[in-house]
């Protein structure tokens, strides 16, 4: 297959779900289980041509791999360039194997308008996977805005009571944030053009084109704004739970899965590099906010009557533990904040598949509906336990290679008092997902209702078993992530230890 | 000097004025087989797109250089502005036939109208004398009028009719006031007599200019001068809205860009430049904002517009070859997505004589999918999401101004996009995330529908995707105008 794809494979990986989704509209109308499995047939497909991205990527050099480069607008320097490190490689797996568990789950799931919602799916992906390959800052602006489009439908469409109120929320936070970005973007490649006499959209030609000073640190607001609201960081925050609460159970998959991952990759990718100098400046605050969102999140989620709501709120727990590690800067804390967000996809996609279990089978996400059904629905709740434990950190797990990293780095750094309130959030996360599986699956069986529910079936299987098979692979055996995403966190801290006078060295990396 | 006159011409000026001569041909022979071979109206749309596709094919045929003694150009500009104005026409007429055909209204006039209004657009794009200009403009004025009225026997067509009549008449009497001071400064109603009079302008030129602006800014309904476009849209047919809410609106803006040219070379004087982007913040702040509050979608769009030529008119403050560069991309793009959403409108509603309210709309997507399906991307596009011809629109246009050093007006103008979104999404709303209200579904759709808003869905995406031929004819084409660079 390698020699079949020759240097195309990011390009193949990049459309091929797009390419798929007008596979999808030759399925016939009335038949919505075979648009679907002609989808989930395509993301399979992607996933395993994926697997060989994995296999080929060399963990030793921090360069971008698997280059391709393309004149797009070349008037305006505008490429398509796309490649990977690990940092974009171990993201881009994570959507690869969650999209396809996604469509799995939906396959018996979704009736209604079964082909948009394929469609959406497959388009979805080639946003996101073009949005992680993309080094071209055009190009990258494209991907990112294309993602919303899909995941306005699939939650306006095919999700809950509140949808429309959640579509909308979510479009306009999310674009809010990136308008701001795109002129910041032309203003970068303007000045780059002002300096060197040619116009360039390239990231790895715009390092170190950054003014300095006050101007720079308005541009880095500019991009950090909307990698802020996409995370989200405290205060950003309040579309995530209406979102996710609404979305169909395969949009909070790919949602909280990775959409949200997406605003990190973002800060890490350009706002650090492009920005450093402001970026330092700004470490702290960005620390503090990621206290709040650890600890706020934490206390929102305990007060959550609705499961759904209450794994949303925990995501903003988590991801807050996230930018705590970013904030900290060490090897250590960036690594690990890299690999908590692989966690976070698996874990809390693993969670919002199981809550979707249940709900399809009693049309109620109150958790005072439930309680006591481990016993009618052993196998679920088997899963759910583990994607719980995984969720707060038990050592053994994925978790708690991520929290730990995230946690010990933290306390290297110049801010150990974040590592202390970032550990109260991972005892808090314990409470508050421990209280949710006593209430749900433990408790005295008391309405009569939970009696007859049925265990998870074959479909939802499969993938709730995959998310936690490599749940429990990282767990034992993160190294194989760990030494892909390295040299990547020592490129990020590159940026920052370097004077932005010299950062401009950073373009070895020029394709 | 020789003299010249306009009465004498030679081979080569009737030669480049051949794209014009098969319009008002085609036009006069439509009217006249409505009036002595009634039966052959089938043919009439038929005979229509031949000659609008004949006349773009002739422009791009003729020579370049100008004609009629320097007044009557064919540069590559007024060749680019010519497919434009000869693209929104197709789409027109292709969505014109079924559309008459369900109002029972399928008369020659309606083409011959349409078609003559289309000569006047391109004739005041070619103008390179303010005469020659001013007779386009009433020539497209005099025909819209009428077309605003065609239904006789519907009050919002009548009311339609006269508003634009009154409001296109105080317009133009702002234009002819214009070219009169300036024809006075200047002893020439020739456009590049009036590179004398820059670059430093007196009072009297800078009055005059501001008269043309505003009486442009009518034509293309820049705010304040707004006030028409909705109930006119509202009244009017919506195939002759999807004509003139875009041709006329590109003409415009070349029009201006050609006086302005002419006058100042180097850049707008400071005076004359805030007033400009005054109204284009105006213009997409007040369309935006009263678009969110818009019920009926011929008067959404109409505030859309509005809203867009604020944004096209960022480009005219910024001045300069990339910026007219990006206007021409950006009514390109603005063609596919807002003639293509009237085309959808069109296609989309039963009854024409009845408002078109958006609730309407409800559930169309399941019910009418191709026709919901364009309509929703054309919503995209003009809301400026990626991948679609209204991005790379605003792309270039707001990358001029941040080039230029224009920050303000270029945050000033993503955060109107923003705005835009929230009533365009409720468009796709309706036609995506509702059950339908109405027992009675959208009309079938007519295989000239299907084809004008495929073209205008291909136009999205190709424009959206691959902008660079576009971009680099543009380019080439504003250097025309501005030879020099930026």
């Amino acid at each position: 297959m390698d020699a079949l794809l020759g240097d195309f494979v990011l390009t193949v990986l990049v459309f091929l779900p797009a390419a798929g989704s007008l596979l999808v509209l030759l399925t016939p109308e009335a038949r919505p289980r075979v648009a679907i499995s002609v989808a989930l047939a395509v993301a399979t497909v992607e996933m395993l041509l994926s697997f060989t991205l994995w296999h080929r990527f060399d963990p030793k050099t921090p360069a971008f791999q698997f280059l391709e480069s393309s004149e797009w607008i070349p008037a305006l320097g505008i490429s398509y360039t796309v490649g990977v490190d690990g940092l974009s490689l171990v993201l881009l797996l994570l959507t690869t194997v969650l999209t396809p568990v996604a469509l799995l789950f939906s396959v018996t799931h979704v009736t209604r308008s079964a082909r948009g919602f394929a469609v959406a799916f497959l388009m979805l992906e080639t946003g996101v996977i073009g949005t992680l390959a993309a080094l071209d800052l055009a190009l990258f602006y494209v991907f990112w805005e294309v993602m919303l489009i899909p995941m306005y439908f699939i939650i306006g469409i095919w999700g809950g009571a509140r949808r429309i109120y959640a579509a909308m929320k979510f479009f306009l936070f999310t674009m809010a944030g990136s308008l701001l970005m795109f002129v910041a973007i032309l203003y970068l490649a303007a000045r780059h053009r002002a300096v060197t006499g040619v116009w360039s959209f390239l990231l790895t030609d715009l390092y170190g084109s950054s003014p300095g000073g006050g101007t720079e640190m308005v541009l880095f607001l500019a991009f950090a704004l909307a990698f802020a609201i996409k995370v989200p960081v405290f205060p950003l925050h309040t579309w995530l739970p209406d979102a996710h609460t609404e979305a169909p159970t395969a949009g909070s998959i790919i949602l909280a899965g990775v959409l949200l991952k997406l605003g990190v990759y973002g800060y890490l990718r350009f706002g650090i590099p492009l920005f450093p100098e402001a970026a330092r400046a700004a470490a702290p605050w960005l620390g503090v906010l990621g206290v709040i969102g650890v600890v706020y999140g934490a206390m929102v989620a305990f007060a959550q009557k609705d499961m759904k709501r209450l794994v949303a709120y925990s995501s903003v727990s988590h991801l807050g533990l996230v930018v705590i590690g970013i904030g900290a800067f060490t090897t250590t804390a960036l690594s690990g904040a890299i690999l908590q967000m692989v966690n976070h996809g698996l874990s809390t996609g693993a969670l919002f598949l199981l809550v979707g279990v249940l709900y399809e089978r009693r049309h109620t996400r109150e958790i005072g509906a439930y309680g006591g059904i481990a016993g009618v629905v052993p196998v679920t709740t088997a899963l759910f336990l583990v994607a719980t434990l995984s969720s707060i950190g038990l050592p053994g797990l994925n978790g708690f290679v991520g929290e730990f990293l995230i946690l010990l780095g933290t306390w290297t750094s110049a801010h150990r008092w974040w590592a202390v309130a970032a550990a109260t959030g991972v005892i808090l996360s314990a409470v508050y997902m421990l209280s949710l599986v006593q209430r749900v699956f433990w408790n005295p069986l008391e309405n009569e209702e939970n009696r007859k529910i049925p265990d998870i079936r074959a479909s939802e299987l499969v993938g709730a078993a995959v998310l936690v098979a490599l749940m429990l692979w990282i767990g034992v055996h993160p190294n194989p992530l760990l030494e892909r995403i390295r040299p990547s966190v020592e490129t990020v801290r590159g940026f920052l230890e370097k004077a932005p006078a010299q950062a401009a060295s950073a373009r070895e990396a020029r394709p | 000097m020789r003299t010249e006159s306009f009465l004498q011409f030679s081979a080569q000026d009737l030669a480049s004025i051949a794209p014009e001569l098969v319009l008002a041909a085609a036009g006069s022979l439509l009217v006249l087989l409505e009036a002595f071979a009634p039966r052959t109206r089938r043919w009439f749309a038929a005979l229509s797109l031949a000659a609008v596709g004949l006349s773009v094919a002739f422009l791009c045929a003729a020579p370049r250089g100008t004609t009629f003694g320097g007044r009557l150009d064919t540069s590559d500009l007024s060749v680019l502005v010519g497919i434009f104005l000869g693209a929104s026409a197709i789409v027109a007429l292709l969505v014109a036939k079924p559309y008459l055909a369900r109002a029972g209204e399928e008369r020659g006039e309606f083409y011959a109208l349409l078609i003559w209004g289309h000569l006047g657009v391109s004739l005041m794009t070619r103008g390179l004398d303010l005469l020659v200009v001013f007779i386009g403009l009433e020539t497209l004025s005099l025909a819209f009028y009428v077309l605003a009225a065609i239904f006789r026997t519907m009050p919002a067509s009548s009311e339609a009719g006269l508003k634009y009549f009154l409001t296109g008449a105080f317009g133009s009497a702002f234009t002819v006031y214009g070219i009169v001071f300036l024809f006075g400064k200047s002893g020439s109603s020739r456009i590049d007599a009036l590179t004398a009079l820059g670059p430093v302008a007196d009072p009297v030129v800078l009055l005059a200019l501001l008269l043309l602006i505003v009486g442009f800014g009518f034509k293309i309904s820049l705010a304040p001068f707004h006030a028409w476009a909705p109930d006119v849209y509202q009244g009017m047919p919506t195939p002759a809205v999807a004509y003139l809410s875009v041709a006329p609106k590109g003409a415009s803006v070349i029009v201006l860009y050609r006086v302005l040219t002419a006058v100042f070379q180097e850049g707008l004087p400071d005076r004359l430049q805030g007033g400009i982007a005054a109204l284009a913040i105006l213009s997409m702040s007040l369309g935006n904002v009263i678009a969110l509050a818009q019920r009926d979608i011929k008067r959404l769009l109409a505030y859309s517009g509005i809203a867009h030529m604020g944004y096209v008119v960022i480009a005219l403050v910024v001045f300069g070859r990339d910026a007219l560069a990006a206007v021409i991309v950006y009514f390109f793009a603005y063609l596919v997505s807002n003639a293509g959403a009237f085309a959808a409108v069109a296609a989309l509603y039963r009854d024409e004589t009845r408002p078109h309210p958006v609730g309407l709309l409800a559930g169309e997507g399941r019910r009418a999918p191709f026709a919901a399906g364009v309509l929703a991307l054309c919503l995209f596009s003009l809301a400026g999401i990626p991948a679609t011809a209204g991005f790379m629109g605003k792309f270039f246009v707001f990358k001029a101004a941040v080039d230029q050093g224009f920050y303000a007006l270029a945050i000033i103008g993503v955060v109107n996009s923003l705005v835009s979104i929230g009533y365009y999404l409720k468009v796709v709303y309706m036609l995506y995330m509702r059950e339908p209200v109405e027992d009675q579904g959208p009309p079938p759709l007519a295989l000239s529908d299907r084809l004008a808003l495929g073209l205008c869905a291909v136009g999205i995406l190709l424009l959206g995707v691959f902008p660079a031929p576009l971009w680099d004819a543009a380019r080439q084409a504003a250097g025309a105008l501005i030879p020099f660079a930026p």
